[in-house]
């Protein structure tokens, strides 16, 4: 065993007005046009400007560890320690790091909560908007994350990759556990469950690749293998 | 078909709720599918027919324009709103046994997963499709399945995974639920789930929608 090394984790929080998503944004996601008389389109509306005052916030951050070894036909990554089994397609994203950053953040407990009464009382269509909301909104609180760890690596000269989660390209989800106990201490009050998933509902977690010459590429539906994905159907036809 | 019949199918099938509603804009003022329910329970149209002739044929439109991806999750969620609506009217009539369900299904996300929507999104479709549906939630263990199984015998069982590390668990609930209910009939879906998979793990079919998996339940009904 390793002695547990104090690692400093990195904390953001932000108001929930700073990373809700737009109208827009949400619309686009929910596949709606803009039509100020459809009851989805209200409700959306009414929503996001009762969240924007809302005195909630998303919380994440990351901690930071220098890569010790990167074995690429093994598809391991070790960072001061600990090995994760990214497999070997987040290893070849993760060629050019020379540190990792491992992160967390979550969007709070609120949106589930809501959207699981609101099932409850048979308000299907106001339950998947709020549960929507809540997806875009930690997504949104972590893409500042991202940009605020860009801008303090790019002070020391170093580039950063895009992140990727345990449960994509093939990244068990089981190296949920080597990564809480990397981060350690942290306030985001995320808890792990025996199947490691992450509660509250709207969390990430993951990792980012820091070094001289890392990047960012392409991403999205466009390397998805996902066949039956509902979005696809949509992205092909429109 | 009856004039009062076919604008309940069109309130369904776009999401008028009742004379309240807003939406669709072209069918503004007028009555619901809340409202038309009940002029056709006392225009002396069995409930039964009402379902029937009006309610699961909407419905059916509403999942194939879903399948064919001319409508996405929000309008379908809005027709099932519509539904509900019409439902509050024919929901004392099940009771009463006067209208028959065609079954009952007990669905539910797996033990270890989480992910709910497409879950919730049968649960609709199965309900308005004429079937009692009973639904488990999520991070549902074979016991919670087997509770359900006790209190409504006869039943068949709807499993949903979204992870390629939770669909394992399908096969411990398949086997589990087997040992003191061989003659149970499940059906798998969710993202990763394919027909091979689920014939590897002992299901009786695989769905990749609420269609798909009405048609399965309907085959049931005639095996
Ligand atoms: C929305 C979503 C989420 C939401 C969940 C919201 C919710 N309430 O469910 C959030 C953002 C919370 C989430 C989180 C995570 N997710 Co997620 N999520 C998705 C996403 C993008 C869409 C799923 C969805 O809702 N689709 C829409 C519905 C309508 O479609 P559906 O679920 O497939 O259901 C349809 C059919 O499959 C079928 N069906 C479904 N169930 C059943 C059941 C029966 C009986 C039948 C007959 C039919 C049927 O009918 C439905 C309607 O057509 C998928 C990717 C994808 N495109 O599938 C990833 C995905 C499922 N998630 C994934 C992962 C890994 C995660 C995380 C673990 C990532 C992480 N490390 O942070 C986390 C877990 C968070 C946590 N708390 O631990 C991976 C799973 C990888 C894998 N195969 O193992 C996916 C595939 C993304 C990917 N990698 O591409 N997720």
């Amino acid at each position: 065993m390793h002695d547990r090394v104090e690692r400093a984790f990195h904390t953001y929080r932000f108001p929930y007005g700073e990373v809700l998503p737009s109208l827009d944004e949400l619309a686009r996601y929910l596949h709606m046009e803009e039509d100020t008389e459809h009851p989805a389109y209200c409700y959306m509306k009414e929503r996001l400007a009762g969240l924007t005052s809302s005195d909630l916030e998303a919380v994440g951050g990351y901690a930071i560890g220098t890569i010790e070894g990167l074995d690429l036909q093994g598809g391991t990554l070790t960072v001061e320690g600990t090995t994760f089994e990214v497999g070997a397609q987040v290893c070849g994203y993760l060629k050019e790091a020379t540190e990792a950053a491992l992160f967390l953040c979550t969007a709070g407990a609120l949106f589930s909560d809501e959207a699981h009464a609101l099932n409850a009382q048979g308000e299907f269509l106001e339950a998947y908007i709020i549960d929507a909301i809540g997806s875009l909104t930690v997504e949104r609180a972590m893409d500042k994350i991202h940009k605020a760890l860009e801008v303090e690596q790019a002070a020391r000269g170093m580039k950063i990759t895009n992140r990727y989660s345990p449960g994509y390209c093939n990244w068990p989800l089981k190296d949920q556990r080597p990564l809480f106990a990397f981060v350690g201490e942290n306030p985001t009050g995320i808890a792990l469950s025996e199947s490691c998933l992450m509660h509250p509902i709207k969390s990430v977690s993951g990792v980012i690749g820091i070094g001289t010459t890392a990047r960012r590429r392409a991403y999205g539906c466009v390397i998805c293998q996902n066949k039956t994905c509902i979005y696809r159907r949509l992205v092909q036809k429109g | 078909m009856n004039e009062i019949l076919e604008k309940l199918f069109t309130c369904i099938e776009f999401g008028k709720i009742n004379t309240a509603s807003p939406y669709p804009p072209q069918m503004r003022g007028q009555e619901g599918a809340m409202e038309l329910t009940k002029q056709a329970l006392d225009a002396g149209i069995a409930p039964s027919e009402i379902m029937d002739s009006a309610l699961i044929p909407a419905m059916t439109r509403v999942g194939q324009k879903f399948t064919e991806g001319q409508v996405f999750v929000p309008q379908m969620l809005l027709s099932a709103k519509a539904m509900n609506a019409a439902l509050t009217h024919i929901k004392p009539f099940f009771q009463s046994g006067e209208v028959q369900r065609k079954g009952t299904f007990i669905i539910g996300t797996v033990f270890g997963d989480l992910h709910d929507i497409g879950k919730n999104l049968v649960c609709m479709m199965v309900e308005g499709a004429g079937w009692e549906v009973v639904d488990l939630g999520v991070d549902a263990s074979a016991e919670k399945f087997l509770a359900a199984l006790e209190e409504h015998p006869g039943a068949h069982v709807g499993l949903s995974a979204l992870l390629t590390t939770t669909m394992t668990n399908m096969k411990t609930i398949i086997d589990k639920v087997h040992e003191t209910h061989p003659e149970v009939k499940f059906i798998v879906g969710g993202a990763p789930v394919s027909a091979e998979f689920a014939k590897e793990i002992g299901a009786d079919g695989y769905a990749a929608d609420p269609q798909d998996d009405i048609k399965i339940l309907e085959s049931f009904l005639n095996a």
